[in-house]
């Protein structure tokens, strides 16, 4: 129930706060969740890769994820700096579906506050939860060393419920990867993402 | 039946998370006023209800039919009385406490500003949406033309601590559900809310 009280909270929010009051609460929101998750260290890709797997990370609480270790990120050198993954289930899909079921439409403050957020700071949500989740996978990346170096995470793309997909071109130019190649593991997956080492990119390094 | 498709925690921590940051803002004040805002204007998006007999109206509820069973399971104890077996909040809660740990104090004052201005009968801080929820709920379900009332009678949080009202309206309310007192305490001990559901003569 405390999901579904979400649609009702931030339609309430929207009237009070405004479309922009409500993404700096989810903002905020994303900052302390994962900020609250701790921090973790692995002693290389392969071990993360296995918590990943065995959903053992912070950053695997949203759910089942995909390892894509044939996507593996290199860097000018060859170096392995990261790998692409891919959440299966969006955690808000099974919130939507009841709530369709049980009250009714999503209210339009949900595309209202995603539209906010998509024009303002950054194109790359589909309902107003993907600005909370983001954020949290963001900050939470940047909480695990993998072999002592901290974590970035890159968000490539995502698909809505009704289909329509949102895709970040310069995060895919940061680690070179076809945006067809992103299209291909959305049909079996709701968000694709990467996780490199902060600072590095496929080509050169990015400075501080 | 009532959650028949189970949520991602992940959501559900965040929605405490959420007031967190409220309160951080607006105070416990502004914490309470959104979590009982909130759980009005959810009520009012459910369809209304209206069943022709007391009996049809039992029937739909403990079968899972009804806008009031939406979201726990209802089991009929007496004439008037209702029980929650499984608090539909308890996942969240044992989400958040696993994932985050103690669970931040804002929830405690919050629980306690509703209990001392709104009404004494709240345990937890999701208990005042649950129980906003049921009585807004209430008024848009007619049995025979009349609309439903609702009462919370105790509630149970996950630290075991039982919500009770005041002496003078237990004895009331306990009446009006049918049920003895020592009857209510053996409730609670395999249910998480004690209430009473009746129509006015």
């Amino acid at each position: 129930m405390m999901d579904i009280a979400l649609y009702s909270l931030v339609d309430d929010m929207v009237s009070k706060a405004g479309t922009e009051g409500v993404v700096e609460y989810w903002l905020r929101v994303g900052e302390s969740y994962a900020e609250r998750m701790g921090k973790e260290a692995y002693v290389g890709w392969p071990a993360f890769n296995v918590a990943m797997k065995e959903g053992r990370t912070s950053l695997t609480i949203e759910g089942e994820v995909n390892v894509l270790t044939d996507l593996a990120i290199t860097d000018k050198d060859g170096d392995v700096i990261g790998y692409v993954y891919a959440l299966k289930t969006c955690p808000m899909a099974p919130t939507m579906i009841r709530f369709i079921q049980k009250i009714g439409p999503i209210p339009d403050s949900d595309e209202d506050v995603a539209d906010s957020y998509n024009n303002r700071i950054r194109d790359s949500a589909v309902s107003n939860y993907c600005i909370t989740h983001q954020r949290f996978r963001e900050v939470a990346a940047n909480n695990i060393t993998v072999a002592k170096q901290p974590l970035e995470c890159l968000h490539l793309a995502n698909k809505g419920r009704m289909g329509e997909v949102k895709m970040l071109q310069e995060n895919l130019a940061r680690i070179n990867v076809d945006d067809r190649h992103i299209k291909s593991i959305l049909r079996s997956a709701s968000c694709v993402f990467a996780l490199i080492v902060k600072g590095k990119s496929a080509g050169e390094e990015i400075a501080e | 039946m009532a959650e028949t498709i189970a949520s991602n925690p992940f959501v559900d921590v965040s929605v405490f998370l959420f007031f967190e940051d409220i309160s951080d803002k607006q105070g416990v004040e502004g914490f309470t006023n959104y979590i009982v805002g909130q759980a009005k204007s959810l009520a009012k998006s459910v369809p209304e209800e209206e069943y022709d007999t007391w009996e049809d109206f039992t029937n739909a509820v403990v079968n899972g039919e009804s806008v009031l069973s939406s979201f726990e399971n209802i089991k009929q104890i007496s004439s008037n009385g209702f029980v929650t077996n499984v608090c539909p909040f308890s996942k969240a809660i044992r989400e958040y406490i696993k994932r985050l740990g103690n669970f931040n104090p804002v929830h405690m004052e919050a629980t306690d500003h509703y209990n001392h201005t709104i009404q004494p009968s709240a345990a937890h801080s999701a208990c005042m949406m649950h129980q906003t929820y049921r009585n807004e709920v209430a008024k848009r379900i007619k049995i025979g033309g009349k609309p439903l009332q609702y009462a919370q009678i105790a509630a149970k949080a996950y630290t075991g601590k039982i919500a009770l009202p005041p002496e003078s309206w237990k004895k009331v309310l306990l009446e009006k559900a049918g049920i003895s007192e020592t009857q209510g305490f053996m409730e609670m001990r395999e249910n998480s809310c004690l209430y009473v559901l009746y129509i006015q003569d």
